[in-house]
Formats: structure tokens, C-alpha cells, sequence
């Protein structure tokens, strides 16, 4: 029973047509009526980003004194001087590269780390097991904010304080309760046979992890890895904080352009187009194991 | 098979069927090699989330300073302060609505999905909010909520709808130059005294600016005496001021089109339209005894849209933005859910002689159940840390309606504050808020071993 | 990017030749060379040292910083570290301070701060050379502004100007007024014909930032009060329930109570700052007037289409009961968090004639350097608003929000800003705002 299970965990999300009980239920509403109902939802959904879109495509003065669908009528209003103004500045070039400094490091950190954790949590007895695990997953709840100080402290006791590192740590630590949430449960729907099969071959601990729960977690990993990376490429505050003016990144900079007074909208709107196009290239490249990897971490 | 989805959709379920991980078989040798593979977690988790947490909590029994120790006396505080309370009651409504509403949500639009051929589209468009700063999100609702209707699209939405309905007036927001002679009356204005026939009656109007008038309007006349009730409505100022009030000076122009009416004894006896001129004429009418009123709907205000971010709407409004980013969030978890429910059992279902809807109701939901809850805690969790999306997108004067706990800990420390000991205090009952959330969690998780 | 300094400093060296040519033709009393020649040769070599410096600036006004760096550069050799905060300085700066590494150097925007950092013992007092420069080239009110428990830690590098309100020159042509009102009485007058002349809301005001309204009532209350009460109710020496406080409301009540004059008073709730002065200056402007500090001369340019000195002007705020010239007014105020050589150096420079005239150069500050020459003001709009300052003298008053705990005149949402917030709401409770100005303040001040 679970031989059958375990491989049909890796495979259900592979996207291959299936008539789902929900598929009926929508060709019994009538499918045209759901695809208007849904292009509906879809505009809605989109109206707000195609206006920072329009926004950051026209001057601040036109933003300020009238809406962004007035271009429907008024097309000269686009131009992409905001960008070009931004991207003029040579030090967001260099936090673009912090940016991925602090962010692949954090991602891959939390991933690694949170698997070892993950797997011992799941497959490893020893005595208080589940109490600790339960005291890490309530860490979920600890807001950044709580953290500074405390954490200031100790950086600065430790003399890291300002450097890429200590912001790396920082998003690690509070990367690591959901990471180890989510692949702890999916680790523990792995087929036991099949990690029984694997030690009976001789393999250690290390050898198991890598060889058995690695590849077959393969889709909760790169879901995590989404995750993780959404969250620390978008930080600001942990960033303003522990990173100095060498290890600024994109988003600090960003704000560092932005007026004392005024909207700034064009700052922001073409600031957020820009740091929103490599998390979208990355969730468009994992979007499979994403959704694959969400699946199968809380049901399987 | 279906005992099985069900016990692995809670997340450690391979437990439900077979002995816990590690505990049958053969006594492993190991535990140390999978303390090792703990420790850097645990070493990190400890330095820098845990010593944090210890350090609020014994932080939160001092004053602003640090020096001094008050006990409980900043958790006193938190219950008399005014500001927290309201605080906690929008927490209240933040973490029933807005998980509820996320969830929901994402439930249709994956179940809606289920066929449509552009469903990655679709998902990926209800998922790309997440991929927005909270910054970003701010200023995209700022926009969206602006109460200008010529910048704010919701506004622009809701005017246009209003106004297919009731038109505006042509002369909004104008009012009597001398609000004595001519003083208000349900949203127009009367004459104080009654207008004797014969004699032209001057109504001059201002605060309107002249280049909006109507292109046909031309220089303003007195009314020709006549028998009959009559005179002008015009507007008292011409651009670049001077003239003098109350009098028609060249380049002061009529008002066309203002409703006037007749009032005898309380009731409309006549009405009449005034002229590109401004003159208008009640030739019928004779004698005294008449008051003439400007109804409001020659002056109503145009309908300026709703103040989203004011006072009464402004928690809804933001937890409406909350939801936009969310909802993907949910939708995506929740079709992995429905995609990889075991078609046996539905099929078994439909053989039985199922209906899909009971087949929804009966078999779906329950096995979609543990992805819910799964969503739902950690939306809530993640609702009572919310506080960047509150500061950045309420308006100061609505700040404090508006609210929550996290942001006013965030407020009281670093937002000019400066008393870390109630922020470290809030933030402790932060933590406290969320034992029922683990609770739950705590006892799914331990039914599951 | 070894060309980009190069170019900045040779622009900078620029500037002080000017400002310095111009110091020579018409220096007042000399007081240009008494502290900017011997300043030349004071400052010690730090080549190979590194001055890291906070400031709230960004943008533009980081540019015109960057010049004076640029300067401290080439005199000195010393290098710099640059991190602009944003609104969040009060928060990195503790952070880093209980971190254990604060700058060497930070600009902060409000004297509160400075108070903070000083009594917990974070601030390094200003060395002899640099508290003659102030002593030199200001006024004793700044340096006694900079100062806590009568030691001197700051150096005022610009001055705001909080006193002016601007006005869009083509709506008061309409509405036919022709001369710039010198009293309250005069201003609301103004604000009735533009109203009739159809402008919907004649003041602009931007009460979604409780900071504008405290503006408004300071500049009435300096003027209805006087400034001995303005001290007074600065430091809570009286209560927030003097009559003196209540005729400051009622005088503000005749504009915020009256919908022809400022629309309806829960959309001014509403408009933020820099909404109130697009409104007033944009191409389809709704306002006619907007006050606020001289920095609203920069919204206009950064957002709106109008030109400052001709769409834009500005009056000074109009006197009340035939009160004298006075001026409100904010600054940043440099302050060294370590004893270090280059800080010290830094301050001392900030301090100087030739400092100010580079902060003033780009048009983004003023500044309150008694001994800068006019000339280094890039146009005539910000060398007034900055003279209006210098003029001022005794009767320039530090912004009083400013000056309270942030709890109580600084923060988002609480405290006065809020009050006042409510008063805009609901003028005619005059009383009850009374009362929760004092309660708010009597908590703060504790």
C-alpha cells in the first residue's frame, strides 16, 4: 500500500490531464460561464498591477494630476524615464548583485539546513523529538521586529555587524520554523520501505538523506526554495538595519532614491517592476515542483 | 487506499498505517549523527530567534529605559491603553475575516481551475501579487484607493456607476453671493422675501469658476420688466475679479439653465429655466406673495466616491489588499491538494450513484480538509505579524483606527515610542495570541504520531 | 568612477570659489574670513580614514550632501561611508548603537533624537574647534539647540524655513487679488474670493500628516502667544490648557471650521503632504493656497508642472493682532557618535561658511550660517526663504513637535499629530482637544 503510494506522491503533480471530481463539478456549471466568471476574477486581479505598471510608465507630474488609464486616450504621457533615471544610478547595479549576495546564500542555507533538521525530525528517534519540533514550528510566529535588538547585540558582540553575512543569517534563522514545518511533514510521508530498503543495503545515515530523501523531496525543496527567496529578495527592514552601505541591497537602495516628500510613485512603481522581474523568472522556472512540491508536503 | 490518503493528507500520516519512523524494526545506532544533522538549525534558531524571544519577555518587565523593573506593569498598560485596544479589536477582525476570505478564495478559483486550458495563466496571475514587495503593495493600493476619482481607480469605478444613474448637476458647488437675501434651503436656496411681480429679481451667484460655464452662456442682462414674476441668475464674478457685488458688470456672464421655481405658501406653483442670458420669466405669474427657490439639483455636489481609506472603511480596505496577495498563496496549496486526491475514491463515489455535488461535499471536502487547515493556521499566523501593509497604506489621521497589534508594538518601540519595554510586552502577547493557533496545531500533530 | 569624484569635487571647488568671491565683495563684518580662512588649515590630514555617516537624505538632497563630502574629501583626504536611513533613521541608528557600531557621524532630523542619544551617553561632545565654528557662525539659539544639559553635541547643517505659504499665482489672478495677505484677517479673506471665484478648496491642507497641522498651529500660536509662551509651551512649562492655547484654536477654527475655505474637512483628512501642494500646483489645480516649510518649493518641482517664482510663490505666514515677523522653522543637526579624528574634523567643517554654502547651492535647504553670503543661493525664491530666517533672529522659533518627546510630537498617528487630526475633524471642540493635547502631553513629558 504505501510501496504504491510513495511513488504516486512524486508523480501526481506531473500536470497530466486528470478528471478531478472539481472538473466535473465545473463542466456540470458549464464551462463557458466559468471562463467568464474567471477572465472576470483574472482582470480584477490584474487591474492593480497593470495601474503601477501605467504608473511607472508616465512622468510624476501626469501621475499627480490624473489617473494612469487616462494613457487609453493620451498615449505620449508613456516613457520610460523612470527607469532610465533609476537605472542610471551606478550603485543599483552593485546592490543588485548584494541582492543576489544575501539571497541565494539565504535560499540555499534555509533549504540545506532546514533538510537536515527536516530529516532528523522525521526519521531520526530521539527522546523530546516531537517537543522540540513543536517548539521550533511555534518560532513561526516570532515577528522580525522582536529580533532586532536582541540581535544587534549579539552581532555586534560577535563583530559581523553591517556585513552581507550577518543579513544572511538573520533571513536564515527566520526561514528556518516554516522550512522545517513543510519538509518535516512531506520527509515523513516518504514510504518507510523504502529507507528501509536503502539502510538494509548498507547505508548510513548520510547515505539515506542523500540517496532516498533528497531526490524524493526534490519538489517540497524547490517549493521552500520559492518561498525563501520571495521573502528575502523583497526584504527591506532586515536589510536597512544589519547591512551597511557596501552591502545595501536593491531594496534599500531603492528607498534610498525616494524623496523626503512627495509620492514617489516614480521611484517606487518602476523600483518594484524591477526587483519583481527575478522573482517571477524564478517562480515561472519552478512553478512545476512549486505546485508539485506544495502538494506534496501537506497532502499526499 | 482511501484510509491511507486520508492519513497522510494530515502531513506525518505514513505513521497512520505503519509503526512511527525509527521506533520498529532494528534499534539504529545513530541518534548522535541525527543531533548532528539538527544542530546547525537549532544553533541559529537559538541564537537568533529564541534568545530574542527570552530577551523580550524578561525586557517587557522593565520601563523605557531598562533600568527600571515594573513587573507586570507594562501588560497593566497594554489593557487600560486606549490605542492597543483598538488595536486588539481590529486583530480580532483581521484574523477572522482575512484568513476566512484568503482561504475561501483560493478554494473556488482551484476548484474553478480544474479545467480551463489556461489555468498556469490564471494561477500564475492570482500568484504574482506574492511576488510584490509589501513597499510595492502600498503604493499600488494608495493608487487604487485614492479618493480622487480622477486618480483613484476604485473611485473611478464606483463614480462612474453613480453617475449613470444620477446625473450631475450643471452648476455643483455655486452658492449666492449674499447668503442673507438668498439663504439655504433644503440644498438650494430661497429668497428671504417674497418678489413682487413687475420688479426683476437679481439672484447673483459665485463659486463656480467661469470658464466652466456653458459655452452658450453670453453677457448677463437684467430681466425685461414685464407683467409677469422675473429676473436674472448670473454669475457675480468675471475673471480677474473687480465689479461690484450684487451688480451686473460687464463681463459677468448669465447662468443658462438653472431650475427656478415659484413658491407660494410652501408649495411649487411654477417652474421656469433660465436663459443663456441668465433671465427667466414666469409670464403667468402675477401679484406678491412669491418666494423663488433654486432647487438643489442645480447645485448638488457631484458624487466624489467613497473615502476607502477613511475612518469606518479603512481595516476592509487593506485586508481586501491582504487578500489580493494571499489569495494565490492559498489557491496554489489547495489545488496541489485537489490534484492529487485519489481518483479511486471518487470514482468509487460516482459508481455508488453520487451526484458530483455530493461528491464535492462528501468526499472532496473532507479529504481537502487537512490542506485547509494547513492554509488557514498559517495564514492566521501570518496575519498577527501583519503591520507593514497597515503603517504604509493608512493615512496618518486613520492610523489609529486602522491598528494592530504588531504595528503598534512596531510604533511604541521604533515609531517614535522608544519605550522598548511595552513593545517588547506587546510583542510578547503577540506570541501569547498565537498558543491557541499552535494548540491546534500542537494537538494535530501530536494525534498524528 | 574615480572620474565621477573627480568631477563632483572639481563642481564642489566650484562652488566654494564662487561663495568665496562672493564673501569678499560683500562679507558682512568679516566674519566670512575670521572662521573660513583659518578653517583651511585646521583641518588635520586623514588620508587613509574612513568617516561613515546616517542621514535621513536621499535623492536630491543626498546629491547636495554628497558635495560637501566631496569638499571634506579634497581637504583632507579622508574617505566616506555613506548610508541614507530614510524615515527609519530612529530605528537603524539605535539598532546599530546597541549593535555596537554606530557611525561616525549622523544627520538627524529632529532635536529629540538628539536629546535621546545624548542623555543615554551615545554622542561625543563637540570638540573646542568645532563649538567656536558654531559660536562663530550662528546664533546662540542654535547652538543651545544642539546642545543638552548645557553641553554642545550638534551642528545645525540646514534650517527650514516652516513659516512660508505658497500660492498659485494664475487662481489668485483670477480671482482678481492683487496683493499678498499681511494679516490673518487678510488671508481668509483671500480664501473667500477665491472661493467664490469658483476654486473648490481654496487652502490646501494636507491632514493625512499630522505634521502639517502642528505646523499650523505653532505658526498661529507663535503669533497669537508670543514667543515667551511658545517657550513655555514647548518645554510643557504650561499647560496644553492655557487660554493662551485656546485663542490659538479658535483662531485656527475660523479656517479649519469653514467647508468654503478648506473643502470638506474629512478629505483634507486624507490628503497627505505632498497631495496638498500637487492639488494647489498641478495642471488642474483645485487648491489655490497651501502652507507649509520652504521644502514645499521641491514638491512643486519634482511633481507638478508649475515653476517656483512664477506659477509658485510664497508669503510669509500673516501676522495675527499685529504680531512681528516670526518664522517656525526645522533643520538636521550633524552629531559624532565616536571620538574619532575625522568626526570630530567633519563636524567642525559642517560648520563652516563654506559648508553652508555648498548645502545651500543646489536649492534643496537653507541654511541658518549667519556668516553665509546670500549670493550662494542659486535663486532669489530660496535665498528669501533662507534670509527670512537670518532676519528672524530672536524671533525664530524651533518647530515645538520638534522639540517634544517623538511620542508625543512625532509619531504617525498619536500624540498631537493626532489631536490635531481630530480638531481638523471637529473644530468646534475646542475644549476636548485642549484636553487631550494636555493629556498626551503630560504622558509624554513625564
Amino acid at each position: 500500500m504505501s510501496v504504491e503510494a510513495g511513488p504516486r506522491v512524486v508523480r501526481s503533480g506531473s500536470g497530466s490531464p486528470r478528471r478531478g471530481v472539481a472538473a466535473r463539478l465545473v463542466g456540470a456549471v458549464g464551462g463557458g460561464v466559468v471562463s467568464v466568471v474567471l477572465v472576470l476574477v483574472a482582470i480584477f486581479w490584474l487591474i492593480p498591477t497593470v495601474g503601477l505598471l501605467v504608473a511607472s510608465l508616465r512622468s510624476e507630474t501626469d501621475n499627480t494630476s490624473s489617473g494612469w488609464w487616462t494613457v487609453v486616450t493620451a498615449p505620449a504621457q508613456l516613457t520610460v524615464a523612470n527607469y532610465e533615471s533609476i537605472l542610471a544610478n551606478p550603485a543599483i547595479v552593485r546592490s543588485f548583485f548584494n541582492t543576489i549576495y544575501i539571497t541565494v546564500p539565504a535560499t540555499l542555507l534555509v533549504v540545506i539546513i532546514g533538510a537536515l533538521a527536516a530529516y532528523a525530525f522525521a526519521w531520526v528517534e530521539f527522546p523530546g523529538r516531537d517537543w522540540v519540533f513543536l517548539l521550533v514550528v511555534a518560532l513561526l510566529v516570532v515577528p522580525i521586529q522582536v529580533a532586532l535588538i536582541p540581535v544587534a547585540r549579539l552581532y555586534g558582540a560577535l563583530d559581523i555587524f553591517g556585513s552581507i553575512p550577518s543579513v544572511v543569517f538573520f533571513h536564515v534563522a527566520f526561514g528556518l520554523p516554516f522550512a522545517i514545518f513543510l519538509l518535516r511533514n512531506f520527509f515523513a510521508g516518504i514510504p518507510r520501505d523504502l529507507l528501509e530498503a536503502a539502510r538494509m543495503d548498507g547505508a548510513g545515515e548520510w547515505a539515506v538523506f542523500r540517496r532516498v530523501v533528497l531526490p524524493l523531496g526534490l519538489p517540497a525543496i524547490a517549493s521552500l526554495g520559492i518561498f525563501q527567496f520571495l521573502w528575502v529578495w523583497n526584504d527591506l527592514l532586515v536589510a536597512l538595519v544589519f547591512a551597511d552601505s557596501r552591502s545595501a541591497p536593491l531594496t534599500v537602495e531603492l528607498q534610498s532614491q525616494v524623496r523626503q516628500f512627495g509620492s514617489n510613485i516614480d521611484i517606487l512603481a518602476p523600483g518594484a517592476f524591477l526587483s519583481m522581474i527575478v522573482p517571477l523568472i524564478v517562480f515561472f522556472a519552478f512553478q512545476r515542483y512549486f505546485v508539485q512540491g506544495v502538494l506534496a508536503g501537506s497532502v499526499k | 487506499m482511501a484510509v491511507d490518503a486520508t492519513g497522510t493528507a494530515t502531513g506525518g500520516g505514513a505513521a497512520a498505517a505503519v509503526p512511527p519512523p525509527g521506533t520498529g524494526g532494528r534499534r539504529r545506532q545513530v541518534p548522535w549523527l541525527g543531533l548532528l544533522f539538527l544542530a546547525p538549525a537549532l544553533i541559529l534558531l537559538g541564537a537568533l530567534v529564541l534568545y530574542p524571544i527570552v530577551f523580550s519577555i524578561v525586557r517587557s518587565l522593565f520601563d523605557a529605559g531598562g533600568e527600571t523593573f515594573v513587573g507586570l506593569g507594562n501588560y497593566g498598560r497594554m489593557f487600560t491603553d486606549h490605542d492597543t485596544l483598538i488595536a486588539l479589536r481590529n486583530n480580532v477582525i483581521w484574523v477572522v475575516v482575512a484568513p476566512t476570505i484568503a482561504t475561501a478564495l483560493g478554494l473556488i478559483f482551484a476548484v474553478l481551475t480544474e479545467r480551463i486550458r489556461w489555468a498556469t495563466a490564471f494561477k500564475a496571475l492570482i500568484f504574482m501579487p506574492m511576488a510584490v514587495s509589501f513597499l510595492a503593495t502600498g503604493v499600488i493600493f494608495r493608487l487604487v484607493y485614492d479618493q480622487d476619482p480622477a486618480k483613484g481607480v476604485a473611485n473611478a469605478v464606483v463614480v462612474s456607476v453613480h453617475d449613470l444613474f444620477n446625473k450631475s448637476s450643471e452648476y455643483p458647488g455655486a452658492f449666492p453671493r449674499d447668503k442673507k437675501a438668498l439663504p439655504a434651503h433644503d440644498g438650494g436656496y430661497e429668497t428671504a422675501k417674497p418678489v413682487a411681480a413687475g420688479t426683476p429679481a437679481m439672484l447673483p451667484l459665485v463659486g463656480f469658476p467661469p470658464a466652466q460655464l456653458p459655452d452658450s452662456a453670453t453677457q448677463a442682462k437684467a430681466a425685461e420688466p414685464s407683467s409677469g414674476l422675473s429676473g436674472t441668475v448670473w454669475l457675480d464674478f468675471k475673471p480677474g475679479g473687480g465689479g461690484t457685488s450684487g451688480v451686473i458688470d460687464p463681463g459677468e456672464k448669465g447662468m443658462p439653465g438653472v431650475v427656478v421655481q415659484a413658491v407660494r405658501d410652501g408649495s411649487v406653483v411654477a417652474t421656469a429655466t433660465t436663459a443663456d442670458d441668465g433671465t427667466f420669466h414666469f409670464d403667468s405669474l402675477s401679484g406678491g406673495a412669491y418666494t423663488l427657490l433654486l432647487p438643489q439639483s442645480n447645485f448638488a455636489e457631484p458624487f466624489n466616491g467613497v473615502l476607502w481609506l477613511g475612518p469606518t472603511l479603512v481595516t476592509p480596505a487593506i485586508i481586501a489588499s491582504y487578500i489580493w496577495i494571499y489569495a494565490g498563496f492559498a489557491m496554489v496549496l489547495i489545488a496541489a491538494g485537489l490534484a492529487s486526491i485519489p481518483r479511486d475514491t471518487l470514482e468509487a463515489a460516482r459508481v455508488d450513484g453520487a451526484t458530483e455535488w455530493q461528491v464535492f461535499r462528501r468526499v472532496t471536502m473532507p479529504l481537502l480538509s487537512p490542506v485547509l487547515v494547513v492554509v488557514f493556521v498559517t495564514l492566521v499566523i501570518n496575519v498577527l505579524k501583519i503591520f507593514d501593509l497597515v503603517y504604509i497604506m493608512a493615512p496618518g489621521s486613520v492610523q489609529a483606527e486602522a491598528n494592530v497589534l504588531a504595528l503598534q508594538m512596531w510604533l511604541v518601540s521604533f515609531g517614535g515610542g522608544n519605550d522598548f519595554g511595552f513593545g517588547s510586552a506587546i510583542g510578547v502577547f503577540l506570541f501569547l495570541l498565537v498558543i491557541p493557533a499552535m494548540a491546534f496545531n500542537i494537538r494535530r500533530f501530536v494525534g498524528e504520531r | 568612477m574615480r572620474h565621477a569624484i573627480l568631477k563632483t569635487t572639481a563642481v564642489a571647488g566650484l562652488a566654494v570659489l564662487l561663495a568665496a568671491c562672493g564673501g569678499g565683495s560683500s562679507a558682512p563684518g568679516g566674519g566670512t574670513t575670521s572662521s573660513g580662512e583659518p578653517s583651511e588649515g585646521a583641518f588635520p590630514d586623514l588620508s587613509g580614514q574612513t568617516i561613515s555617516v546616517d542621514a535621513v537624505w536621499t535623492g536630491a538632497e543626498q546629491e547636495t550632501f554628497q558635495k560637501l563630502m566631496s569638499d571634506f574629501e579634497s581637504k583632507t583626504g579622508a574617505k566616506f561611508n555613506y548610508t541614507s536611513t530614510g524615515d527609519q533613521i530612529a530605528t537603524v541608528l539605535g539598532t546599530k548603537v546597541q549593535g555596537g557600531s554606530p557611525p561616525d557621524v549622523a544627520i538627524l532630523p529632529q532635536p529629540g533624537l538628539l536629546n535621546q542619544f545624548a542623555k543615554a551617553g551615545n554622542l561625543q561632545p563637540l570638540s573646542d574647534e568645532a563649538s567656536a565654528a558654531v559660536d562663530a557662525n550662528y546664533s546662540p539659539i542654535w547652538k543651545e539647540l544642539g546642545s543638552v544639559d548645557g553641553k554642545a553635541y550638534g551642528v545645525w547643517v540646514d534650517a527650514s524655513n516652516k513659516s512660508t505659504v505658497w500660492y498659485n499665482t494664475k487662481e489668485f489672478d483670477n480671482a482678481g487679488i492683487s496683493s499678498e495677505p499681511q494679516t490673518w484677517e487678510d488671508f481668509l479673506a483671500a480664501g473667500k474670493t477665491l472661493a467664490d471665484a469658483g476654486v473648490k478648496v481654496p487652502v490646501s491642507i494636507g491632514g493625512a500628516d499630522g505634521w502639517t497641522l502642528t505646523d499650523w498651529f505653532e505658526n498661529v500660536y507663535l503669533r497669537s502667544a508670543g514667543a515667551d509662551k511658545y517657550d513655555q509651551l514647548s518645554t510643557h512649562d504650561i499647560k496644553w490648557t492655557d487660554p493662551s492655547v485656546e485663542e490659538a484654536l479658535k483662531t485656527l477654527a475660523q479656517l479649519f471650521g469653514d467647508k468654503t475655505l478648506i473643502g470638506d474637512p474629512n478629505r483634507a483628512l486624507q490628503v497627505d503632504f505632498p497631495t496638498s501642494v500637487t492639488n494647489t500646483f498641478s495642471a488642474n489645480p483645485s487648491s489655490a493656497i497651501v502652507f507649509e516649510g520652504s521644502f514645499v518649493a521641491g514638491v512643486i518641482s519634482s511633481s507638478t508642472p508649475s515653476k517656483v517664482g512664477t506659477d509658485a510663490k510664497w508669503f510669509p505666514f500673516p501676522s495675527i493682532n499685529g504680531s512681528s515677523p516670526s518664522v517656525v522653522g526645522g533643520g538636521d543637526v550633524a552629531v559624532a557618535f565616536k571620538d574619532t579624528p575625522g568626526a570630530k574634523a567633519f563636524l567642525q567643517y559642517l560648520a563652516t561658511p563654506e559648508a553652508a554654502a555648498l548645502m545651500v547651492s543646489t536649492g534643496s535647504f537653507t541654511s541658518a550660517n549667519k556668516n553665509l553670503d546670500p549670493s550662494a543661493y542659486p535663486d532669489d525664491n530660496s535665498r528669501a526663504v533662507g534670509q527670512a530666517i537670518v532676519d528672524a533672529g530672536d524671533n525664530f522659533r524651533f518647530d515645538m513637535s520638534d522639540l517634544a518627546p517623538p511620542a508625543f510630537g512625532g509619531t504617525k498617528g498619536a500624540g498631537e499629530w493626532k489631536d490635531l487630526q481630530d480638531f481638523l475633524a471637529n473644530p468646534n471642540n475646542i475644549q476636548g482637544t485642549m484636553k487631550q493635547l494636555e493629556a498626551d502631553a503630560a504622558a509624554a513629558f513625564k
